[in-house]
Protein backbone atom coordinates (compact mmCIF):
# COMPACT_ATOMS: atom_id res chain seq x y z
CA UNK A 1 0.00 0.00 0.00
CA UNK A 2 1.22 3.53 -0.78
CA UNK A 3 2.23 5.95 1.99
CA UNK A 4 -0.82 8.09 1.18
CA UNK A 5 -3.09 5.04 1.37
CA UNK A 6 -1.63 4.05 4.75
CA UNK A 7 -2.12 7.57 6.10
CA UNK A 8 -5.72 7.70 4.84
CA UNK A 9 -6.58 4.32 6.39
CA UNK A 10 -4.99 5.45 9.67
CA UNK A 11 -6.92 8.74 9.62
CA UNK A 12 -10.21 6.96 8.90
CA UNK A 13 -9.58 4.49 11.71
CA UNK A 14 -8.61 7.30 14.10
CA UNK A 15 -11.77 9.25 13.20
CA UNK A 16 -13.98 6.25 14.03
CA UNK A 17 -12.12 5.76 17.31
CA UNK A 18 -12.35 9.45 18.23
CA UNK A 19 -16.08 9.53 17.53
CA UNK A 20 -16.85 6.30 19.42
CA UNK A 21 -14.66 7.16 22.40
CA UNK A 22 -16.19 10.64 22.59
CA UNK A 23 -19.74 9.28 22.45
CA UNK A 24 -19.10 6.44 24.92
CA UNK A 25 -16.91 8.39 27.36
CA UNK A 26 -14.52 5.46 27.44
CA UNK A 27 -11.26 6.18 29.21
CA UNK A 28 -8.33 3.81 29.64
CA UNK A 29 -7.12 5.74 32.69
CA UNK A 30 -10.53 5.32 34.32
CA UNK A 31 -10.47 1.60 33.45
CA UNK A 32 -7.55 1.18 35.85
CA UNK A 33 -7.96 4.12 38.27
CA UNK A 34 -11.68 3.68 38.95
CA UNK A 35 -11.30 -0.06 39.50
CA UNK A 36 -8.55 0.56 42.06
CA UNK A 37 -9.91 3.67 43.73
CA UNK A 38 -13.69 3.58 43.45
CA UNK A 39 -14.36 -0.11 42.73
CA UNK A 40 -16.37 0.82 39.64
CA UNK A 41 -15.75 -1.16 36.46
CA UNK A 42 -17.64 0.50 33.59
CA UNK A 43 -14.46 1.15 31.58
CA UNK A 44 -12.61 -1.94 32.81
CA UNK A 45 -15.30 -4.24 31.37
CA UNK A 46 -15.21 -2.44 27.99
CA UNK A 47 -11.42 -2.78 27.92
CA UNK A 48 -11.73 -6.52 28.61
CA UNK A 49 -14.39 -6.95 25.90
CA UNK A 50 -12.14 -5.36 23.29
CA UNK A 51 -9.11 -7.37 24.43
CA UNK A 52 -11.10 -10.61 24.13
CA UNK A 53 -12.16 -9.79 20.55
CA UNK A 54 -8.67 -8.64 19.59
CA UNK A 55 -7.00 -11.71 21.08
CA UNK A 56 -9.11 -14.06 18.97
CA UNK A 57 -8.83 -11.84 15.87
CA UNK A 58 -5.08 -11.26 16.03
CA UNK A 59 -4.07 -14.80 16.98
CA UNK A 60 -6.51 -16.20 14.41
CA UNK A 61 -4.85 -14.30 11.60
CA UNK A 62 -1.36 -14.89 13.02
CA UNK A 63 -2.07 -18.63 12.83
CA UNK A 64 -2.30 -18.39 9.04
CA UNK A 65 0.63 -15.97 8.82
CA UNK A 66 -1.44 -12.85 8.20
CA UNK A 67 -1.33 -9.45 9.91
CA UNK A 68 1.41 -7.02 10.79
CA UNK A 69 2.45 -7.88 14.32
CA UNK A 70 4.53 -5.42 16.35
CA UNK A 71 8.14 -6.54 16.16
CA UNK A 72 10.77 -5.32 18.62
CA UNK A 73 12.76 -6.62 21.56
CA UNK A 74 11.25 -6.24 25.00
CA UNK A 75 12.70 -6.09 28.47
CA UNK A 76 12.95 -4.13 31.68
CA UNK A 77 12.23 -0.87 29.84
CA UNK A 78 8.61 -1.92 29.23
CA UNK A 79 8.01 -2.40 32.95
CA UNK A 80 9.72 0.82 34.05
CA UNK A 81 8.38 2.89 31.15
CA UNK A 82 4.76 1.88 31.64
CA UNK A 83 5.17 2.26 35.41
CA UNK A 84 6.06 5.93 34.83
CA UNK A 85 3.30 6.19 32.24
CA UNK A 86 0.76 4.70 34.68
CA UNK A 87 1.57 7.32 37.32
CA UNK A 88 1.49 10.04 34.67
CA UNK A 89 -1.87 9.12 33.20
CA UNK A 90 -3.58 9.09 36.60
CA UNK A 91 -2.05 12.46 37.52
CA UNK A 92 -2.96 13.96 34.14
CA UNK A 93 -6.43 12.37 34.29
CA UNK A 94 -6.09 11.11 30.72
CA UNK A 95 -4.18 8.56 28.67
CA UNK A 96 -2.95 8.81 25.08
CA UNK A 97 -6.47 8.33 23.68
CA UNK A 98 -8.41 10.55 26.05
CA UNK A 99 -5.94 13.44 25.73
CA UNK A 100 -6.79 13.64 21.99
CA UNK A 101 -10.51 13.08 22.57
CA UNK A 102 -10.77 15.58 25.43
CA UNK A 103 -8.74 18.07 23.40
CA UNK A 104 -11.36 17.62 20.67
CA UNK A 105 -14.06 18.51 23.22
CA UNK A 106 -12.35 21.82 23.97
CA UNK A 107 -10.59 20.72 27.18
CA UNK A 108 -7.45 22.86 27.46
CA UNK A 109 -6.11 20.68 30.29
CA UNK A 110 -5.88 17.82 27.77
CA UNK A 111 -4.05 20.06 25.28
CA UNK A 112 -1.64 20.99 28.08
CA UNK A 113 -1.11 17.28 28.90
CA UNK A 114 -0.40 16.59 25.22
CA UNK A 115 2.08 19.45 25.04
CA UNK A 116 3.97 18.10 28.04
CA UNK A 117 3.82 14.55 26.67
CA UNK A 118 5.65 15.89 23.61
CA UNK A 119 8.13 17.74 25.85
CA UNK A 120 8.66 14.55 27.89
CA UNK A 121 9.37 12.63 24.69
CA UNK A 122 11.85 15.25 23.54
CA UNK A 123 13.61 15.23 26.92
CA UNK A 124 13.87 11.45 26.72
CA UNK A 125 15.32 11.72 23.22
CA UNK A 126 18.15 13.82 24.69
CA UNK A 127 18.70 11.33 27.51
CA UNK A 128 18.66 8.38 25.07
CA UNK A 129 21.29 10.10 22.96
CA UNK A 130 23.67 9.85 25.94
CA UNK A 131 22.89 6.35 27.21
CA UNK A 132 21.69 4.54 24.02
CA UNK A 133 19.26 2.43 26.06
CA UNK A 134 16.90 0.76 25.40
CA UNK A 135 18.56 -0.50 22.19
CA UNK A 136 17.64 1.20 18.92
CA UNK A 137 15.68 -1.00 16.47
CA UNK A 138 18.81 -1.66 14.37
CA UNK A 139 20.67 -2.91 17.47
CA UNK A 140 17.93 -5.35 18.52
CA UNK A 141 18.88 -9.02 18.22
CA UNK A 142 15.57 -10.75 18.98
CA UNK A 143 17.43 -12.84 21.55
CA UNK A 144 17.94 -12.73 25.32
CA UNK A 145 20.49 -10.03 26.07
CA UNK A 146 21.33 -9.63 29.76
CA UNK A 147 23.75 -6.75 29.22
CA UNK A 148 21.02 -4.64 27.59
CA UNK A 149 18.35 -5.96 29.99
CA UNK A 150 16.40 -7.34 27.04
CA UNK A 151 14.46 -10.60 26.93
CA UNK A 152 14.22 -10.75 23.15
CA UNK A 153 11.12 -11.12 21.00
CA UNK A 154 8.19 -13.46 21.60
CA UNK A 155 4.56 -13.46 20.54
CA UNK A 156 1.82 -15.81 19.31
CA UNK A 157 3.70 -16.47 16.05
CA UNK A 158 6.97 -17.42 17.78
CA UNK A 159 4.97 -19.66 20.16
CA UNK A 160 3.46 -21.39 17.11
CA UNK A 161 6.89 -21.81 15.50
CA UNK A 162 8.50 -23.21 18.65
CA UNK A 163 5.71 -25.53 19.81
CA UNK A 164 4.01 -26.45 16.55
CA UNK A 165 0.68 -25.60 18.22
CA UNK A 166 -1.45 -23.13 16.21
CA UNK A 167 -1.36 -19.59 17.67
CA UNK A 168 -5.15 -19.49 17.92
CA UNK A 169 -5.06 -22.13 20.71
CA UNK A 170 -2.92 -19.82 22.82
CA UNK A 171 -5.32 -17.02 21.89
CA UNK A 172 -8.30 -19.06 23.10
CA UNK A 173 -6.47 -19.67 26.38
CA UNK A 174 -5.91 -15.93 26.87
CA UNK A 175 -9.53 -15.26 25.84
CA UNK A 176 -10.71 -17.62 28.60
CA UNK A 177 -8.53 -15.88 31.21
CA UNK A 178 -9.89 -12.46 30.17
CA UNK A 179 -13.44 -13.83 30.17
CA UNK A 180 -12.93 -15.22 33.69
CA UNK A 181 -11.80 -11.76 34.88
CA UNK A 182 -14.85 -10.21 33.18
CA UNK A 183 -17.19 -12.71 34.86
CA UNK A 184 -15.55 -12.11 38.26
CA UNK A 185 -16.16 -8.37 37.87
CA UNK A 186 -19.81 -8.98 36.88
CA UNK A 187 -20.30 -11.23 39.94
CA UNK A 188 -18.81 -8.54 42.17
CA UNK A 189 -21.08 -5.89 40.65
CA UNK A 190 -24.14 -8.10 41.12
CA UNK A 191 -23.20 -8.73 44.75
CA UNK A 192 -22.98 -4.97 45.34
CA UNK A 193 -26.31 -4.40 43.50
CA UNK A 194 -27.97 -7.04 45.69
CA UNK A 195 -26.58 -5.46 48.86
CA UNK A 196 -27.99 -2.07 47.84
CA UNK A 197 -31.46 -3.46 46.99
CA UNK B 1 -29.82 11.99 15.45
CA UNK B 2 -30.18 9.57 18.39
CA UNK B 3 -26.47 8.64 18.26
CA UNK B 4 -25.50 12.17 19.33
CA UNK B 5 -28.15 12.48 22.04
CA UNK B 6 -27.37 9.51 24.26
CA UNK B 7 -24.11 8.19 25.70
CA UNK B 8 -23.03 5.05 23.86
CA UNK B 9 -22.45 1.85 25.84
CA UNK B 10 -18.62 1.60 26.10
CA UNK B 11 -18.80 -2.19 25.62
CA UNK B 12 -20.40 -1.64 22.20
CA UNK B 13 -18.02 1.20 21.33
CA UNK B 14 -14.93 -0.80 22.23
CA UNK B 15 -16.23 -3.92 20.45
CA UNK B 16 -16.63 -1.88 17.23
CA UNK B 17 -13.16 -0.37 17.69
CA UNK B 18 -11.70 -3.86 18.21
CA UNK B 19 -13.37 -5.02 14.99
CA UNK B 20 -11.80 -2.17 13.01
CA UNK B 21 -8.47 -2.64 14.80
CA UNK B 22 -8.32 -6.18 13.40
CA UNK B 23 -8.67 -4.73 9.88
CA UNK B 24 -6.00 -2.14 10.67
CA UNK B 25 -3.75 -4.98 11.90
CA UNK B 26 -4.16 -6.71 8.54
CA UNK B 27 -3.52 -3.56 6.49
CA UNK B 28 -0.84 -1.52 8.26
CA UNK B 29 -0.51 -2.68 11.88
CA UNK B 30 -2.46 -2.58 15.13
CA UNK B 31 -3.73 0.62 16.77
CA UNK B 32 -1.08 2.63 18.56
CA UNK B 33 -0.72 6.26 19.61
CA UNK B 34 2.72 6.70 21.20
CA UNK B 35 4.63 6.16 17.94
CA UNK B 36 2.64 8.83 16.13
CA UNK B 37 3.09 11.27 19.01
CA UNK B 38 6.85 10.65 18.97
CA UNK B 39 6.99 11.35 15.26
CA UNK B 40 5.00 14.55 15.80
CA UNK B 41 7.51 15.53 18.50
CA UNK B 42 10.33 14.95 16.01
CA UNK B 43 8.62 16.99 13.31
CA UNK B 44 7.91 19.87 15.74
CA UNK B 45 11.53 19.74 16.96
CA UNK B 46 12.76 19.76 13.34
CA UNK B 47 10.54 22.76 12.60
CA UNK B 48 12.11 24.75 15.43
CA UNK B 49 15.66 23.37 15.30
CA UNK B 50 16.14 22.82 11.57
CA UNK B 51 19.13 20.63 10.68
CA UNK B 52 20.42 20.90 14.27
CA UNK B 53 18.09 18.00 15.11
CA UNK B 54 20.49 15.74 13.23
CA UNK B 55 22.93 16.26 16.11
CA UNK B 56 20.61 14.32 18.42
CA UNK B 57 21.25 10.62 17.66
CA UNK B 58 17.75 9.56 18.81
CA UNK B 59 16.19 11.35 15.86
CA UNK B 60 18.54 9.54 13.48
CA UNK B 61 18.67 6.05 14.96
CA UNK B 62 15.23 5.54 16.52
CA UNK B 63 12.77 7.98 14.96
CA UNK B 64 13.80 9.83 11.82
CA UNK B 65 11.23 12.65 11.42
CA UNK B 66 8.89 11.70 8.58
CA UNK B 67 5.51 13.35 7.90
CA UNK B 68 4.43 10.26 5.94
CA UNK B 69 4.46 8.04 9.05
CA UNK B 70 0.93 6.54 9.18
CA UNK B 71 0.67 6.44 12.97
CA UNK B 72 0.57 10.26 13.12
CA UNK B 73 -2.75 10.20 11.28
CA UNK B 74 -4.43 7.92 13.82
CA UNK B 75 -3.98 10.66 16.44
CA UNK B 76 -5.13 13.40 14.07
CA UNK B 77 -8.12 11.24 13.13
CA UNK B 78 -9.00 10.76 16.81
CA UNK B 79 -8.91 14.52 17.30
CA UNK B 80 -11.12 15.03 14.23
CA UNK B 81 -13.60 12.31 15.26
CA UNK B 82 -13.82 13.73 18.78
CA UNK B 83 -14.47 17.26 17.45
CA UNK B 84 -17.23 15.92 15.18
CA UNK B 85 -18.79 13.97 18.08
CA UNK B 86 -18.52 16.85 20.55
CA UNK B 87 -19.89 19.49 18.15
CA UNK B 88 -22.75 17.28 16.88
CA UNK B 89 -23.79 16.39 20.42
CA UNK B 90 -23.37 19.99 21.64
CA UNK B 91 -20.69 18.89 24.10
CA UNK B 92 -17.92 21.14 22.77
CA UNK B 93 -16.93 23.69 25.41
CA UNK B 94 -13.65 25.48 25.94
CA UNK B 95 -12.69 24.72 29.53
CA UNK B 96 -9.57 25.19 31.63
CA UNK B 97 -8.33 23.47 34.79
CA UNK B 98 -9.42 25.68 37.70
CA UNK B 99 -6.86 25.06 40.43
CA UNK B 100 -3.09 25.48 40.35
CA UNK B 101 -2.73 21.95 41.72
CA UNK B 102 -4.54 20.61 38.62
CA UNK B 103 -2.11 22.43 36.32
CA UNK B 104 0.82 20.99 38.27
CA UNK B 105 -0.57 17.43 38.19
CA UNK B 106 -1.33 17.62 34.46
CA UNK B 107 2.14 19.01 33.73
CA UNK B 108 3.93 16.30 35.72
CA UNK B 109 1.54 13.66 34.37
CA UNK B 110 2.16 14.71 30.76
CA UNK B 111 5.92 14.66 31.22
CA UNK B 112 5.85 11.20 32.83
CA UNK B 113 3.64 9.88 30.02
CA UNK B 114 6.04 11.19 27.37
CA UNK B 115 9.14 9.82 29.08
CA UNK B 116 7.41 6.52 29.88
CA UNK B 117 6.22 5.94 26.30
CA UNK B 118 9.68 6.49 24.84
CA UNK B 119 11.44 4.42 27.48
CA UNK B 120 9.04 1.52 26.94
CA UNK B 121 8.65 1.87 23.13
CA UNK B 122 4.93 1.41 23.78
CA UNK B 123 1.97 3.34 25.16
CA UNK B 124 -1.19 2.14 26.91
CA UNK B 125 -2.96 1.67 23.57
CA UNK B 126 -0.30 -0.58 22.07
CA UNK B 127 -0.16 -2.45 25.38
CA UNK B 128 -3.88 -3.26 25.62
CA UNK B 129 -4.97 -3.12 21.96
CA UNK B 130 -1.85 -4.37 20.20
CA UNK B 131 0.87 -6.24 22.06
CA UNK B 132 -1.14 -8.22 24.61
CA UNK B 133 -3.76 -9.52 22.14
CA UNK B 134 -0.80 -10.63 19.97
CA UNK B 135 0.48 -12.51 23.07
CA UNK B 136 3.65 -10.43 22.87
CA UNK B 137 5.84 -10.79 25.95
CA UNK B 138 6.20 -6.99 25.98
CA UNK B 139 2.45 -6.66 26.53
CA UNK B 140 2.57 -8.61 29.80
CA UNK B 141 5.64 -6.69 30.99
CA UNK B 142 3.92 -3.40 30.10
CA UNK B 143 0.66 -4.40 31.83
CA UNK B 144 2.54 -5.22 35.03
CA UNK B 145 4.21 -1.81 34.85
CA UNK B 146 1.07 0.18 34.06
CA UNK B 147 -0.99 -1.48 36.81
CA UNK B 148 1.73 -0.76 39.39
CA UNK B 149 2.05 2.80 38.07
CA UNK B 150 -1.70 3.40 38.08
CA UNK B 151 -1.83 2.13 41.67
CA UNK B 152 0.93 4.54 42.79
CA UNK B 153 -0.73 7.32 40.77
CA UNK B 154 -4.07 6.55 42.43
CA UNK B 155 -2.50 6.87 45.88
CA UNK B 156 -1.12 10.29 44.94
CA UNK B 157 -4.46 11.27 43.36
CA UNK B 158 -6.34 10.10 46.49
CA UNK B 159 -4.06 12.17 48.70
CA UNK B 160 -4.54 15.23 46.50
CA UNK B 161 -8.33 14.84 46.83
CA UNK B 162 -8.00 14.48 50.59
CA UNK B 163 -9.67 11.04 50.47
Amino acid sequence: MSVLGECLVAFLFGSIVGLLVQRSRFCNTAALRDAMLFKTYRNTKALLVSMMILTLGFTGFMTIGEGKAMHFDVGLNQVVGLFLFGIGMVLAGACTVSTWVKAGEGNFGAVWALLFTFIGMFLFSLLWSFMYWPPAPAAMTGEFNLEALQLGYANASTLQEKTGIPAIYFGILQFLVLFAIYKAIRRKEQRIENEIT
Amino acid sequence: MEFFKKTLDPNIALAIIAFFDIFLFLIVGAWTVGGGETMMTGLIAKFFMGDAINNIPFWQLVFKPDAGYWKIYISLGMLFGAIVGAVASKEFFIRFPRRLSEWVMITIGGLLMGIGIRLAFVCNVSTFFGLTPQLNLGGYLAISGIIAGAWVGSLIYKKSLGM
